[in-house]
């Protein structure tokens, strides 16, 4: 098969869909806990590794389908999630004034939680990867075939993504989030509670993770270190669609998908990483303020 | 500046041991030796660049791992005098070619973004090295543990010296004034693109030679240990532990670290990483200070009550 094949195939652009859907709905928490707390949440993609094996332990111990089973998995990281809100997150908000110290701190103290989480999820499962079978019938439209795991995880994926950028966009909860990631001063003066839309992103963030980590472990095998590069993709989405903005990085998540695919048939699947790694590092040094620039002009 | 928590008797008492420690033929002893000084080395220099300006590098293996894949490549051809210094001499070139474009990159962004470009040198060399058909090398007849020892002490004294002089020198409390406000620094004629690049490169030779010393002591490379990101993340939580921006603060943060992973790191790695990540978050959350930090605000708090 020659290059153009490749490139024209519909299998490789229905692996790119898929690709840059997982990262669009993996970004999707990662903006609102991020772009209305300025907490640089670098565990976020833990919380995707901790929803895989949520639906592993559904599947393997009760015979749960994974999608059935993704609701209460995404209650559960919620849940996580606002245990950590209350421990951690609300007292660094207090005490830390300064955006630039907030974030910087936070930095670290998500890469302290990252850590914690990859390490006791080793020790409770081993570090050797995990995968069960789950709607491998094989579906094909023309040339093209699919699995049912791959087709329903990008269903899921994509209506998460939708139903979400919807309920910010028409919701009161949506229009107070959007202020409080423009204006978060003037957003508390004309009446926002601002530590409510704070703790509710905390919680639909996480959730909305979870759900992520539940679509991975239908289709590809995953150990308590996957996490990171989830992390590294969500964060290129954030940046190249800007905060708050959950359409914008569902395209995003869509560019990076393909690029990604597309790259790594171009070359090989060595090169997967260092194409991820690439994008990051040059959409970091490109927009050296990355997602701030809406700020300044403010 | 008073040095009430440096004092120098402690710091010969520090070098009388080390110096004594090869004699004492006890290769345990001396391992646990070798890994202080190596941890003392690499933090001493990245407070160089770090605690002095504030720029938090979490990508600092990059430079460990450049020097350790000099002296693996240049094994056999270039005698160890020379491919250890130019080990460290390529990871100084290396940190001014990305330097300028990387340092211009603020707070949190420019943490991510150190550590996205660690890992990404180390993809691109596990690429390079699997299309070369290499998975790891070996080398064989490497210098032995008490010469390595040596080498490695030397290090941590320059490293020592190169903190102890930026943070007395001019160029330091200009560091220092990036780290407090960078734009009013500016401002006042602190040439910060200049001094941080400096910060930079100053701080990323003697991590690339520790790098081709620690190649002598595994006596072979794979890139993904040479360029671990656990090595710049215990460099961070060393800082952060003891504080401050003298060389005291990393010693203290050294030897707490060294003493725990010889405790846990053998027998029980991941129970090691929890606690790593859990003070992590204890020093972020309680003491964003060091123990250095919260020793000296209790001392300012007695001296207050005393008056």
């Amino acid at each position: 098969m020659g290059v153009l094949d490749v490139l024209f195939s519909g299998q490789l652009l229905f692996a790119a869909l898929l690709t840059g859907a997982l990262y669009a709905i993996v970004a999707v928490g990662l903006n609102m806990v991020y772009g209305t707390m300025r907490l640089l949440n670098v565990a976020h993609g833990d919380l995707v590794m901790i929803g895989a094996y949520g639906a592993y332990w559904f599947f393997t111990g009760f015979g749960l389908s994974p999608l059935a089973a993704a609701p209460v998995v995404a209650v559960g990281c919620a849940l996580l999630g606002l245990v950590l809100y209350r421990l951690l997150f609300a007292q660094l908000l207090r005490t830390t004034g300064n955006p630039v110290q907030l974030e910087a701190r936070s930095l670290l103290l998500f890469f302290g939680l990252s850590m914690v989480i990859q390490n006791i999820m080793a020790t409770l499962e081993t570090a050797t990867p995990r995968a069960y079978q789950y709607l491998e019938v094989v579906y094909r439209v023309g040339g093209l075939a699919m699995t049912g795991n791959r087709l329903a995880a990008l269903l899921v994926a994509l209506a998460v993504c939708i139903a979400v950028a919807l309920f910010l966009r028409f919701s009161v909860f949506g229009l107070a989030l959007r202020g409080v990631i423009e204006r978060p001063d003037a957003a508390r003066i004309v009446g926002v509670n601002v530590e409510r839309v704070h703790w509710v992103s905390v919680v639909l963030g996480f959730g909305v993770a979870g759900v992520a980590g539940v679509l991975v472990s239908m289709m590809e095998q995953f150990s308590p270190f996957i996490g990171f590069p989830f992390t590294i993709a969500a964060f290129i989405v954030i940046i190249l669609a800007g905060l708050g903005n959950i359409a914008g990085g569902l395209i995003a998540g869509l560019l990076l998908g393909a690029i990604e695919v597309y790259g790594v048939a171009l070359t090989s699947p060595n090169w997967r990483s260092v194409l991820l790694y690439g994008i990051f590092v040059f959409v970091l040094i490109v927009l050296p303020k990355g997602i701030f620039a809406r700020r300044g002009r403010a | 500046m008073k040095p009430a928590l440096l004092p120098g008797s402690l710091w010969a008492v520090l070098a009388a041991v080390f110096l004594v420690l090869p004699f004492a033929q006890h290769d345990y002893l001396l391992g646990i030796g070798l890994s202080f000084l190596m941890w003392l080395a690499l933090t001493q220099s990245w407070s160089v660049l770090s605690s002095m300006t504030g720029y938090i590098s979490l990508g600092h293996v990059v430079f460990y791992g450049l020097g350790s894949y000099t002296v693996v490549v240049s094994w056999q051809q270039l005698p160890l005098w020379v491919s250890i210094p130019l080990g460290g001499l390529l990871a100084a070139v290396f940190a001014v070619i990305v330097g300028l474009p990387v340092l211009r990159v603020r707070g949190p962004y420019f943490v991510i973004l150190t550590f996205g470009l660690a890992e990404l040198v180390k993809y691109v060399l596990l690429a390079v090295e699997a299309a070369m058909g290499v998975s790891s090398r070996l080398l064989f007849g490497a210098p032995d543990l008490v010469q390595i020892y040596w080498m490695m002490l030397s290090l941590a004294v320059a490293s020592t010296a190169l903190l102890w002089f930026v943070h007395h020198s001019r160029f330091g409390h200009g560091l220092k004034s990036i780290r407090e406000n960078e734009d009013a620094a500016e401002t006042l004629g602190v040439p910060i693109t200049r001094y941080k690049l400096w910060a930079y490169m100053l701080s990323a030779v003697i991590p690339g030679m520790v790098g081709g010393v620690m190649a002598l002591r595994s006596t072979y490379f794979e890139a993904s240990q040479a360029f671990d990101p656990m090595i710049s993340i215990n460099m961070i939580v060393m800082a952060l532990i003891g504080g401050g921006t003298t060389a005291m603060g990393p010693l203290i943060g050294v030897a707490f670290l060294v003493a725990l992973s010889e405790l846990l790191w053998t027998e029980a790695p991941q129970f090691y990483m929890v606690i790593l990540g859990l003070l992590l978050v204890i020093f972020v959350m309680k003491l964003p200070n060091g123990l250095l930090g919260w020793h000296e605000a209790r001392r300012r708090k007695h001296g207050r009550a005393a008056l």
